[in-house]
């Protein structure tokens, strides 16, 4: 049995649908109507112990939603979900201790008051002993480098000590299941990459099973092994990171710097685009991998033109989230 | 176990405290300012009793200690009800999903995560000045059985307003927002409730003894302790009732909280 098991959760909400005007406000005052709208649609996963998983998908896909059922806040209209032997939403109190949940765009922190007093607050409402407190305290100020603004006011703090901040909050009473919502929403390049980096110490060390929600597909690149993605309620891809790059990876790109200005006439099922505005001498073929062998098309290019360099790249995992989010890749 | 409860009890008073603190001169005017405002009130009955001497034969004094009940139970209600108060807005912007995630009760994180000193000491600090002013001139002679009583009345009467504030509270999880009802069934029954109900049409009457209660937070105990002559309109056993009425209301009161918070939506992200 799975750490995580989720099966066939659909989650609706009610919405007052307004009509327009002045009269439609007056109807719905008396007469509301309403409309439900399915935000989870039959969504099952199952989550072993110590994965890193990236939970992705585009606004109103029902991910925020995914969350709160999986950490007790909402009821699933339909389904199971079963986390360490715990069903959160009926075992609320027992079940909270074992978990940690990072909300991104909400801080858990007292906001007048210096970092240290909201985590010694969270000390006493998780019953976490003195020993264990301080040993992670030390740890994670440590490997955040979080020593200078620990007792600074939170109102004061940056986004990205705030954020660093909210995850140690998150952390201390040493949860063994770890769900972050937009852990580097807003964070800086540096801040970005102290946040992975501790994640990912902590998936390793302590075997803290994550699972966590981004926009940003360098997190899940540099972090996350498994990847499911949800879209409209529903699960389109549920596997590895590199599983989803060979199933609809298929696009390939070609940079090529050339010797001098060319003009290169169209080829077949080949996008051309210019990386060099100036003078025209770096151009990025993009192709289907299935229409177009790629020994043809530097052949091609090889003994037609004058080539100084020339380089093949993967597709990025960005490009092709952002071709299922498209519909433009049909997913099974 | 009990220990732990009380533990995290005074960290959390700890913390608000801190919070009060962190701007002390902003602490200390805002107290005055919520003391000043609920005494206008006060300052315009004591004018007109100047001229008229006594309004339904309560006079000065008897109004003050009317009010005094009033402003005491207040006081000592918002200390632990605070968040019940707030509960719309906890809602609102997601924090109430928080408190769902930590290992603790739900009513107890609302009630002791937030404490309005300002109000506190502003409306409980009036109460104490008028209880002072005129409990020695309202011809109660103090004996421990009357303190005692009183004692008991201001617990009936924090827990009759702290039932009001958590039904009003309990019908955010369906309505969202319930401020407009705590004005028209909290607020506006409060004004009533500082002059002796007789003086009212029997309808208002009616809702302040059957409707919202105020008139077991201070009125009949007042007349357990003054005996005043528009007592007779009433049944004698009105003026024994208040403790029950509060434990009564707040037991329905938390009952309808735990039905209705599995109908609890997220707000949303």
């Amino acid at each position: 049995m799975s750490l995580i098991e989720v099966n066939n959760i659909s989650k609706s909400y009610r919405i007052n649908k307004r009509p327009k005007g002045i009269p439609g406000m007056l109807a719905n005052l008396f007469v509301p109507k309403y409309e439900m709208r399915q935000a989870v649609k039959e969504v099952s996963f199952q989550i072993e112990k110590g994965d890193m998983v990236g939970f992705i998908g585009p606004n109103g896909a029902g991910k925020s939603t995914t969350i709160k059922m999986l950490s007790g806040i909402l009821y699933p209209d339909k389904g199971e979900i079963k986390v360490n032997g715990y069903v959160p939403y009926k075992q609320r109190k027992e079940y909270v201790g074992s978990i940690g949940v990072v909300f991104g765009q909400k801080s858990q922190l007292q906001w007048d008051l210096p970092v240290i007093d909201s985590f010694e607050l969270l000390k006493a409402i998780y019953r976490i002993p003195e020993e264990k407190y301080r040993k992670n305290l030390d740890r994670f100020v440590q490997m955040l480098d979080m020593g200078n603004f620990l007792q600074q006011p939170v109102r004061q703090l940056s986004l990205g000590q705030r954020m660093r901040a909210d995850i140690v909050a998150a952390l201390l009473h040493s949860p063994e299941i770890v769900f972050f919502d937009e852990p580097t929403i807003g964070v800086d390049v540096v801040g970005k990459e102290t946040i992975r980096n501790f994640i990912k110490e902590l998936n390793a060390e302590d075997e803290v099973t994550m699972l966590f929600t981004t926009h940003d597909m360098q997190d899940i690149e540099k972090v996350c092994e498994k990847l499911i993605v949800i879209d409209k309620g529903e699960k389109i891809y549920d596997g590895s990171l590199l599983g989803i790059r060979e199933k609809y990876g298929t696009t390939r790109q070609l940079d090529v710097e050339f010797a001098g200005i060319e003009h290169i006439a169209p080829i077949a099922n080949v996008e051309m685009v210019e990386l060099d505005e100036l003078d025209g001498r770096k151009k990025r073929f993009v192709f289907e991998n299935k229409q177009v062998q790629i020994n043809d098309l530097m052949n091609f290019l090889l003994q037609n033109y004058r080539v100084r360099d020339i380089s093949i790249s993967e597709p990025e995992i960005e490009g092709i989230i952002r071709k299922i989010y498209n519909g433009e890749v049909i997913t099974t | 176990m009990r220990n732990d409860t009380l533990n995290v009890i005074g960290v959390y008073t700890k913390t608000i405290m801190k919070a009060w603190f962190q701007y002390k001169v902003d602490a200390v005017l805002r107290s005055l300012a919520v003391f000043l405002r609920e005494a206008t009130g006060i300052i315009v009955i004591y004018f007109t009793l100047l001229k008229f001497d006594s309004l339904n034969g309560w006079n000065m004094y008897e109004m003050f200690f009317l009010f005094s009940l009033l402003f005491l139970t207040y006081g000592i209600m918002i200390l632990f009800f605070t968040g019940l108060r707030d509960f719309g807005r906890t809602v609102r912007d997601g924090s109430f999903d928080r408190f769902i995630l930590r290992p603790r009760g739900l009513l107890f994180q609302i009630i002791f995560v937030n404490a309005d000193w300002f109000a506190a000491i502003g409306h409980g600090g009036l109460g104490l000045v008028l209880f002072l002013i005129s409990a020695g001139k309202v011809g109660v002679s103090w004996n421990l059985g009357l303190a005692l009583y009183y004692i008991v009345t201001i617990l009936g009467g924090v827990l009759i307003q702290g039932a009001i504030f958590l039904f009003l509270a309990t019908l955010n999880i369906y309505l969202m927002e319930t401020n407009s009802l705590k004005e028209l069934f909290y607020w506006n029954m409060r004004k009533f409730a500082g002059y002796p109900i007789s003086v009212f049409h029997k309808s208002v009457q009616a809702l302040l003894i059957y409707v919202v209660p105020f008139a077991f937070v201070n009125y009949f105990p007042c007349q357990f302790l003054l005996r005043k002559e528009d007592m007779g309109q009433y049944p004698e056993i009105f003026m024994y009732m208040t403790p029950f009425i509060g434990v009564g209301m707040f037991a329905v009161a938390y009952l309808f909280w735990k039905y209705s918070i599995r109908f609890y939506k997220s707000s949303g992200n």
